[in-house]
């Protein structure tokens, strides 16, 4: 937990001298404290001398990879990892995440793109999105200790379990939630793998809070890897 | 070694008549010297060695000749057949008797020993062929083989082994004697029909004692059926596996015009068939081999898209971050900052033109539709381009000492600029952070001689020839910049410029890319 006055210290590990430099400068500009390197063995060597708030890692370096980086990274760090992936490398994605990385972004990206994840992953390393009593999604107010959901003044009603993964969404809010992480949370361990169970009850609280469910705007999914609530 | 089963010949019977009247023409003057009877004794022995040599016929002509001969001249009255003791009747029966019963006995004792021979010969035929099967013998070997096995068993006048080629016409891959393999059309469409319609031609009935058709006797038709217009002695045997025709075995006429035999067919027919399961086994073998390549190139292929993807997706992931970057309205970016967001897209556009060339010269280079444009040119002019393409803040790493009278090289500029610039930046960047990194050139009496030297690390010996090899990436590169088609392309340009390219040792450390050039270039450069 950084303390307000000290900027987050963020570690880019990209092998690629460019897009560290794009990376550097996008974070940079924003005010963030920025550490880079250029391949995995020295990004671990970083992370444990700065104890970085974010960690920016390239899944596919030579070398160490991004993988092993996280691997190794998750053996004692908790803070959030970021890892960029190319388009098209699903299986990278999700052995990535199943190395305990909190969200990715594809390459290529824009600047914009990177800086949401980045803000969503310290906004919920923070705190702050899992102890609001009340998120605000777009026009959508949830009360979480009321369990009810609102959208101007009209209540939306939900049944329970779709209470439930709209809430962990919205608590994870801008960052990628897999199938497993939803059904762990709302139905409990033994059900991690019943992922057509849950892509029924999304379809269920898409036609309840989306204006067009079958063009979605907050439940977004990931293919292969789980949903998205954009918060914008 | 014949292998022709025994059976009595003309010679035989001649001999049986010989030996039968020769023995007569011994035994006459001593005729008062022994009693009548005892004369049938010494016929019965020349019988006996008759059968022992020519088989059961003979035995039985010189016993009959032994019985007529002895009556007429040893029975009493002399010169006649008549007889005048009736006792001598009983004693002639007898002799006749004895004579063909001891003749056939032996005369079979004969043949069967001699089928015997034959057979022994044959299994040893059939084993010898086998055993050079296992050798694995090329196509045209083992064409050979059977066509030399197919002429000892048959006397046949020429032989050959037919196969098809790549467009489906049937080929004589070996002939013997040599002038057969330019075989006419009918002979060669009546071979293209036995392998098409898997049926041999002009095989004879197979041998007696078979019931019926015979599993390995394929089913045969004349020459006339097939479409022959002459009277032919010839045969053609298809070589075929159920799954497969592989070619067609041609057997000319036997000497003197005879037919073909049918149990020397036969043995024929085991060789054919073992020949046939060999082709099929190299059929597929080279149907597994190609397989193989057909992986590789699928390998290839698919490092060449990861390449691909790689050298052209990075440079435009930091463009497409870094402008998007500009872009992003919560930052008010003063004029120095933003022209150093501009330059990095720059140099980012630098590498991707050059990826993209790159992929390009390998596709083209891949097509050999490649000329490279000839012109003289000085060796330092090209050097100089060739540096002012590296990053302003390299060139400075880089050293140079050029002999003054180096003699021009007649050589694509462009090309031997690419070349150059490419082996600089390899050279700063393997050569590591602060390297240095120099170039020379000499003449020597043929070529001249261009070279770029680090004083890096150097490149491991079992590396030297595998850097030049598409897509291969030195194990001590650090960047991940390149498509690793840089040198493979340099060694193309060389090639195609009669020149060579290589690896040296740098000592104590470093690396040294050696380029050599024909001085006075052949009259014409070396065609790709």
């Amino acid at each position: 937990m950084s303390a307000p006055e000290r900027p987050p210290k963020i570690l880019v590990v990209d092998d690629d001298p460019q897009i560290r430099r794009a990376l550097t400068s996008i974070l940079a500009t924003r005010k963030y404290q920025v550490i880079a390197a250029a391949d995995g063995a020295e990004g671990l060597n970083l992370a444990i001398e700065h104890n970085p708030d974010l960690i920016v890692l390239d899944v596919a370096m030579p070398g160490m990879s991004g993988l092993e980086v996280c691997r190794e990274l998750r053996t004692w760090y908790r803070a959030p990892i970021l890892v960029l992936s190319v388009r098209g490398a699903d299986r990278d994605k999700i052995a990535a995440l199943d190395e305990g990385a909190d969200d990715y972004v594809t390459k290529p990206f824009s600047a914009g793109e990177l800086l949401a994840r980045v803000r969503a992953l310290l906004r919920r390393a923070s705190g702050q999105a899992a102890a609001a009593p009340v998120i605000v999604i777009g026009d959508m107010e949830i009360s979480i200790a009321q369990r009810r959901v609102r959208r101007g003044d009209q209540e939306i009603e939900l049944t329970r379990t779709e209470f439930d993964i709209l809430a962990y969404l919205a608590q994870n809010a801008d960052t990628v939630v897999t199938s497993k992480m939803i059904l762990g949370k709302v139905w409990g361990l033994e059900y991690r793998d019943d992922t057509q169970t849950l892509r029924v009850h999304v379809s269920h609280l898409r036609k309840k809070i989306e204006p067009h469910p079958s063009v979605p705007r907050y439940i977004l999914t990931e293919p292969g890897v789980g949903f998205r609530l954009a918060s914008s | 070694m014949k292998l022709r089963q025994y059976t009595p010949g003309l010679r035989d019977y001649l001999v049986a008549v010989g030996c039968t009247a020769a023995a007569t023409l011994i035994f006459l003057p001593l005729r008062q010297d022994f009693a009548k009877g005892q004369w049938a004794l010494l016929y019965l022995l020349i019988v006996v060695f008759i059968a022992g040599l020519g088989g059961v016929r003979p035995a039985l002509l010189s016993a009959t000749l032994s019985f007529l001969v002895w009556n007429f001249f040893f029975i009493p009255p002399y010169g006649t057949f008549r007889v005048e003791d009736p006792k001598d009747w009983l004693s002639l029966l007898v002799f006749l008797a004895v004579g063909v019963a001891m003749g056939v006995q032996t005369g079979r004792m004969r043949e069967r020993r001699a089928r015997a021979v034959a057979r022994e010969r044959e299994t040893a035929m059939l084993n010898r062929f086998s055993s050079q099967l296992v050798s694995d013998p090329s196509i045209p070997e083992v064409a050979r083989l059977l066509a030399d096995a197919a002429r000892e068993i048959t006397g046949a006048s020429a032989v050959a082994l037919l196969i098809p080629d790549d467009s489906g016409a049937v080929k004589a891959v070996f002939a013997w004697p040599e002038e057969t393999l330019a075989f006419d059309a009918e002979t060669l469409a009546l071979a293209a029909w036995a392998r098409g319609q898997s049926k041999a031609i002009g095989l004879p009935s197979p041998p007696e004692g078979t019931q019926g058709q015979p599993r390995d006797w394929p089913i045969s038709i004349t020459h006339r059926e097939a479409g022959a217009t002459g009277n032919r002695r010839d045969l053609f045997i298809p070589l075929q596996t159920p799954s497969r025709q592989s070619g067609v075995l041609y057997v000319g006429p036997v000497e003197k015009g005879a037919g073909h035999v049918a149990h020397r067919v036969a043995l024929l027919l085991a060789l054919v068939n073992q020949a046939s399961v060999f082709l099929e086994r190299k059929h597929l073998q080279a149907a597994a081999l190609q397989t193989e390549a057909l992986k590789e190139a699928d390998h290839l292929k698919s490092t060449f898209m990861s390449a691909v993807s790689h050298e052209l997706k990075t440079p435009l992931a930091s463009i497409m971050a870094t402008v998007s970057n500009l872009l992003e309205g919560d930052v008010a970016w003063d004029r120095e900052e933003a022209r150093r967001e501009l330059r990095a897209v720059q140099s980012d556009l630098d590498r991707l033109d050059e990826s993209i060339t790159e992929l390009l010269d390998v596709s083209r280079l891949e097509a050999q539709a490649w000329q490279p444009t000839l012109d003289w040119c000085e060796v330092g002019d090209i050097l100089s381009v060739a540096i002012s393409r590296l990053p302003p803040d390299q060139r400075g790493r880089v050293s140079h000492m050029l002999p003054p009278d180096l003699p021009a090289i007649k050589v694509d500029f462009h090309e031997w600029v690419r070349v150059l610039a490419h082996l600089l930046r390899n050279a700063l960047n393997y050569g590591g952070a602060g390297s240095r990194v120099g170039v020379g050139a000499r003449a020597i009496p043929n070529d001249v001689e261009v070279w770029v030297e680090d004083d890096g690390p150097g490149i491991a010996p079992d590396e030297r020839e595998r850097v030049f090899e598409k897509f291969y990436r030195g194990r001590t590169a650090t960047g991940s910049s390149g498509t690793g088609l840089g040198l493979a392309i340099a060694r193309e340009i060389a090639r195609v410029h009669g020149g060579r390219i290589w690896v040296e040792d740098v000592i104590p450390h470093g690396a040294r890319f050696m380029i050599s050039l024909p001085r006075a270039p052949a009259s014409e450069v070396a065609k790709p």
